[in-house]
């Protein structure tokens, strides 16, 4: 009883706030991350192995523009073009010719794919990371910190993107196209939807939101060869979580187990707090393998 | 083969002519030598009983499944092996027997699937979706629920006007009277009729016979993944041993 007594009262009230503030802003960008990878699961049924790349590629594409240019808003929109052109010739060249193969096909060639991107990047870039400067280096008083403007535009950007993508969807001939191509592929061919189209653009498209994701939280963590991984896994999590392929489901997901993880890490150290996603995705798996945001199936 | 020579297409040929189907489903050879024409604005059926490959002879048309041997030809152009999509462009539309309506889609998206194709003015646009809502009023009360929450009678009604939404020289049709009850299977028959009289053809596989001999001129028979009898439906009784032999009706 005394223990609970202390618990409130030690409360740290502020710490959580920042935490909910920090967790948002991962969540978000975790979000934008996931949002592509479960579009491209949830329309070809590819899991993308080197969708962590795809965001890694982002960010170098966004170190190369914004050291040529100077200016950070150019990369981030040359950098999401880029990598979607990049996106659609990979899509084109390596996972075209397997539709309707053994899923476990797909995997190894986007597995091949992301060996091949880490390297080129090692190679090509060297292992130092690069730098990519916040557009907004400003800062707000938040309680005992200084906290960073520029973490909420992230958040802001990526919510906007995310909200930009799903009215994309919801509206307009394409949004139907790849809504009716991931419920039933070959009804839409014969609904004459261009399904290999479909397919390489939800690629392209799922490509450049992980771009735009690693040019935005580039200046948070420094640009190098490996910094997709740790973010593809959280992702894969996020998308199983939230239900393979429904996007919704993600986008909760991506924020319920950010701010999870920054809850965590009040108490245990940040390197610890990760496992509380590893958590979530047992429990989900043992309790609710169809997803944790998605509505009870009938 | 009775009918042949009496009902022989117009001068221009047939739209659809099928020549030895071989369709396999992986190792297993479903389609031996199907051979069927459909001319144009023609009503044909293709009846048999369950599993000869009727629904098979169907995906096969639509480019759903490639066949082994064998050509179709639409329009007297050779499209075996075209995928579905640009079939659908090329003007078959398809019906298949489950419906396989967009469940999550709406009525409206539903129909947009097919709506929004390159050179289809709004004015076009909005006269298909007319049509096709004073035919099933339903569907224009229900145009933003979701597909998947409409009965299975009115699910076959949208699959059918989403098919029109691609303005199609031919429809083939699935079994569209499966499961539904009386006053449904004659709003079906209506619509078969309708469709017949705009001058768009349609390969019918159905189980109610009366259903197809009236609605259809010539029919096919299946049996064993190929055609056994071919007849015109005017000249086919209900009683006649054929329908016997092969229907077992
Ligand atoms: N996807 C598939 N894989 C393997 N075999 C299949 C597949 N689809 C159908 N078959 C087999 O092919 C044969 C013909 O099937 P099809 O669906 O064409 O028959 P049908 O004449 O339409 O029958 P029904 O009247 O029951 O609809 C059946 O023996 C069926 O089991
Ligand atoms: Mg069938």
């Amino acid at each position: 009883m005394a223990s609970v007594l202390t618990f409130f009262t030690e409360f740290p009230f502020e710490l959580f706030v920042i935490q909910t503030l920090n967790g948002i802003v991962t969540g978000m960008i975790l979000a934008l991350i996931a949002s592509g990878l479960t579009l491209i699961f949830g329309i070809m049924d590819v899991v993308n192995f080197a969708h962590g790349e795809l965001f890694m590629l982002g960010a170098y594409m966004g170190v190369i523009v914004l050291s040529t240019t100077g200016s950070f808003w150019l990369a981030l929109i040359l950098a999401t073009l880029i990598v979607a052109l990049f996106g659609a010739a990979m899509q084109i060249v390596t996972l075209r010719p397997l539709v309707g193969r053994d899923p476990l096909t797909t995997i190894l060639a986007t597995f091949g794919v992301s060996l091949i991107l880490q390297n080129y990047a090692l190679w090509q870039f060297g292992p130092v990371a690069r730098k990519i400067n916040e557009p907004y280096t400003g800062h707000f008083n938040l309680f005992y910190l200084e906290y960073p403007w520029y973490r909420l535009v992230i958040a802001g950007l990526s919510a906007a993107l995310i909200g930009g993508f799903w009215l994309f969807l919801k509206h307009g001939k394409f949004g139907i196209w790849i809504r009716a191509t991931m419920q039933d592929r070959v009804m839409a061919q014969a609904m004459g939807i261009p399904v290999p189209l479909v397919h390489t653009a939800a690629f392209a498209i799922g490509a450049g939101m992980a771009a735009a994701s690693g040019v935005l939280f580039g200046p948070l963590v420094g640009v190098n060869h490996t910094m997709g991984l740790d973010w593809v896994l959280k992702a894969f999590i996020v998308v199983v979580v939230g239900g393979m392929g429904n996007l919704g489901g993600s986008i909760a997901a991506a924020i319920f187990i950010s701010l999870l993880e920054s809850y965590a890490a009040i108490w245990v150290s940040p390197a610890q707090a990760v496992i509380v996603s590893f958590i979530v995705l047992i429990f989900t798996l043992l309790f609710r393998p169809t997803g944790l945001f998605v509505p009870t199936p009938k | 083969m009775s009918a042949q020579g009496t009902l022989q297409e117009k001068s221009e040929g047939p739209l659809i002519a099928v020549e030895d189907l071989h369709t396999y489903y992986g190792k297993s050879h479903i389609l031996h030598g199907v051979s069927l024409t459909v001319g144009r604005g023609e009503v044909v059926g293709l009846l048999g009983r369950n599993g000869v490959g009727k629904s098979t002879t169907l995906k096969t048309i639509m480019g759903l499944i490639y066949p082994k041997q064998g050509r179709i030809m639409l329009e007297g152009k050779a499209v075996t092996s075209t995928p579905a999509h640009k079939l659908a462009k090329l003007g078959i539309a398809y019906v298949p027997e489950d419906r396989r309506i967009f469940r999550l889609l709406t009525v409206m998206e539903n129909l947009r699937t097919g709506l929004d194709r390159p050179g289809v003015t709004d004015e076009r646009k909005k006269e298909l979706l007319d049509k096709v809502f004073s035919y099933f009023p339903v569907l224009g009360e229900r145009r933003d629920q979701a597909g998947g929450t409409l009965s299975g009678g009115e699910q076959q009604m949208l699959a059918i006007a989403r098919a029109m939404m691609l303005e199609p020289k031919i429809i083939l049709l699935d079994e569209p009277t499966e499961g539904l009850m009386p006053r449904m299977v004659s709003q079906i028959r209506q619509i078969i009729d309708v469709l017949h009289s705009e001058g768009v053809a349609i390969l019918l596989v159905e189980q109610n016979v009366p259903l197809t001999l009236e609605a259809s001129q010539r029919v096919y028979i299946m049996e064993k993944g190929a055609i056994r009898h071919h007849a015109v439906s005017s000249e086919l009784k209900i009683d006649d041993p054929v329908i016997k032999q092969y229907l077992g009706v």
